[in-house]
C-alpha cells in the first residue's frame, strides 16, 4: 500500500487553555474524496489549518504529500489546492486578470478547463472581483483552486454560500476532478446532503477527535437503529453491544448501533423476547445519533 | 438495446447507501421485464455523470450485480443482462422463497383473508407470469 496522502498522528491544538483538537488520528488515501463533518466549532477549521501549515499543531506530527507541512516545499505547493471558509481575493482585479495572475505561479495550469469552469459558473469575467457576491467569490476562488488539477485539494466549508444551482455544478466540478482516482480531496461541511453525492468516506469530528472514519456506503451498511419492542419492562441497566446511543422507556428500547452485524437482532429477539426492527440511517441521522446528548 | 440512464432514480440522502439503490434498481427492471437478457447497461462514466454521483459507486453495484449472476461483463462492450439462470435442486429453490412466502402469509393474516382466498390471490399472480 502506499503511504497515505495525509497522515495525522496523535495531533492536538491548544488556544490559550482550550484543547481544540485532542488526539487526532486521521490517515486519508489517495484518490479519496472525503467529507469531514462536524458541529460548529467542533475544529474542522482549525485541523485544515494545521494540516496545511497555517497552524502549529501544539503536539503530533503531521505529514501531506510526503511533507512536513509547516515546512512545505514550492514542489508540494504546487500539487495543492485550498480555499479557505473567508475568502480573500485582491479587490482590483478583474475575473479575468485575477484568474491569469494566479494561473502564472503554475506550471500545470489548465486555461482550457478554467475558461470552462467560468463560462459553466457564469462568473463575469470583465468586472472588478471587489463588488462580487460572497457566493460568486466563492466560486471564483474554487475556480483559482482547482486550475492546476491539484493532487490534494483541501477546502473548507466549499457550498456555505452557494445557491442549490451553484452547488450542483460545483460538485459536478468536484467528480470530473476525481473521476480518475488519481486527485484526493477533503472537504469541510455541515451540509450532509452534499457529501452523499461525492463523497467515498465520511469522516466525524467530535470533541476534538476523529470520532468516526469510514467508507461512506459502509457507515450506512453498519450503522443502523433498532426499535425494540419487547414484551416485559427492560430494565435501565438495559445495554446493547456497540451502541452510540440508548434510550429505553418501559417496554420499548431505542437503539442506535455502530455496526449490526447479523447476530446481533436474533440474539435481542431470544434475550428479551423482543420484536426488533432494524432502520436505516442516513449521514445527518448518523450524525445526529453521535451527537445526542 | 442499450437501456438509458434516466431509467434509474437516486436519492442519495436515503439511508440505504447508493450503489444498492442502483442494484435494486436493476433487479427491479429486469424483474418486470423493462431490462431482458442480453440488454446493454449504460457505462459506469454515463451512468455516474447522468446521476451526478461518484464513479466509484456505479462499479461497485455493476460488480456486486455480476458477483451475484445478474449482469455480465461483455469485455470491451459493457454489462449485460444475464440469462436468468437457475441453480440447486426444486427444494432448494423453495427454500429461497420462504421468506417472501411468509411475509405474504402474515400480511393475508392482516387482512383476515382464509387459505383459500390466498392462495387464489397467488394463482392469479402466476398466472400473469409467462410460463418457461
Amino acid at each position: 500500500m502506499t503511504s497515505p496522502v495525509i497522515d495525522i498522528q496523535g495531533v492536538t491544538k491548544r488556544f490559550g487553555s482550550t484543547d481544540v483538537l485532542c488526539g487526532v488520528d486521521w490517515q486519508i488515501q489517495k484518490g479519496s474524496v472525503v467529507g469531514l463533518v462536524g458541529t460548529n466549532g467542533a475544529g474542522k477549521s482549525t485541523l485544515i489549518k494545521c494540516l496545511l501549515g497555517l497552524l502549529k499543531p501544539t503536539a503530533g506530527h503531521i505529514r501531506i504529500l510526503g511533507e512536513d507541512p509547516w515546512t512545505l516545499s514550492a514542489a508540494a505547493k504546487e500539487r495543492l489546492g485550498y480555499v479557505p471558509q473567508t475568502v480573500q481575493l485582491y479587490p482590483w482585479m478583474t475575473v479575468d486578470q485575477i484568474t491569469r495572475y494566479v494561473g502564472a505561479f503554475y506550471q500545470n495550469w489548465d486555461a482550457a478547463w478554467v475558461s470552462t469552469l467560468i463560462d459553466r459558473w457564469q462568473l463575469p469575467r470583465n468586472h472588478r472581483v471587489g463588488p462580487l457576491s460572497q457566493g460568486q467569490l466563492q466560486k471564483l476562488a474554487l475556480v483559482l483552486a482547482i486550475g492546476h488539477r491539484p493532487d490534494l485539494l483541501v477546502l473548507d466549508e466549499p457550498v456555505a454560500s452557494l445557491d442549490p444551482v451553484a452547488r450542483r455544478e460545483f460538485l459536478r466540478s468536484l467528480l470530473e476532478l476525481t473521476g480518475d482516482n488519481q486527485h484526493t480531496v477533503l472537504f469541510s461541511t455541515h451540509i450532509t446532503s452534499d457529501l452523499e453525492r461525492v463523497a467515498s468516506h465520511v469522516a466525524m469530528l467530535r470533541e476534538g477527535r476523529i470520532a468516526m472514519f469510514d467508507e461512506l456506503d459502509v457507515m450506512k451498511d453498519r450503522v443502523k437503529r433498532l426499535r425494540i419492542a419487547a414484551t416485559q419492562d427492560l430494565p435501565t441497566s438495559f445495554a446493547v453491544r456497540g451502541a452510540i446511543r440508548t434510550q429505553v422507556e418501559g417496554r420499548n428500547a431505542l437503539v442506535a448501533v455502530a455496526d449490526l452485524d447479523d447476530s446481533l437482532v436474533g440474539e435481542l429477539q431470544s434475550a428479551w423476547q423482543a420484536d426488533v426492527a432494524v432502520e436505516d440511517l442516513n449521514l445527518e441521522d448518523i450524525f445526529l445519533e453521535l451527537h445526542h446528548e | 438495446m442499450t437501456s438509458p440512464a434516466w431509467q434509474f432514480e437516486i436519492h442519495p440522502s436515503s439511508g440505504v447507501p447508493i450503489y444498492r439503490q442502483l442494484m435494486d434498481q436493476v433487479r427491479a427492471l429486469i424483474a418486470s421485464g423493462r431490462l431482458s437478457p442480453g440488454d446493454l447497461l449504460p457505462s459506469v462514466r454515463q451512468l455516474a455523470e447522468d446521476l451526478e454521483v461518484n464513479m466509484m459507486t456505479v462499479s461497485k453495484a455493476y460488480g456486486r450485480l455480476e458477483a451475484d449472476g445478474v449482469l455480465e461483463r461483455d469485455r470491451g462492450v459493457g454489462m449485460r443482462v444475464k440469462a436468468a439462470s437457475v441453480n440447486g435442486s426444486v427444494s432448494q429453490r423453495q427454500k429461497e422463497l420462504l421468506p417472501e412466502a411468509e411475509r405474504l402469509a402474515n400480511r393475508a393474516w392482516q387482512l383476515q383473508l382464509t387459505d383459500e382466498q390466498t392462495l387464489s390471490v397467488v394463482k392469479s399472480a402466476l398466472k400473469e407470469r409467462p410460463k418457461s
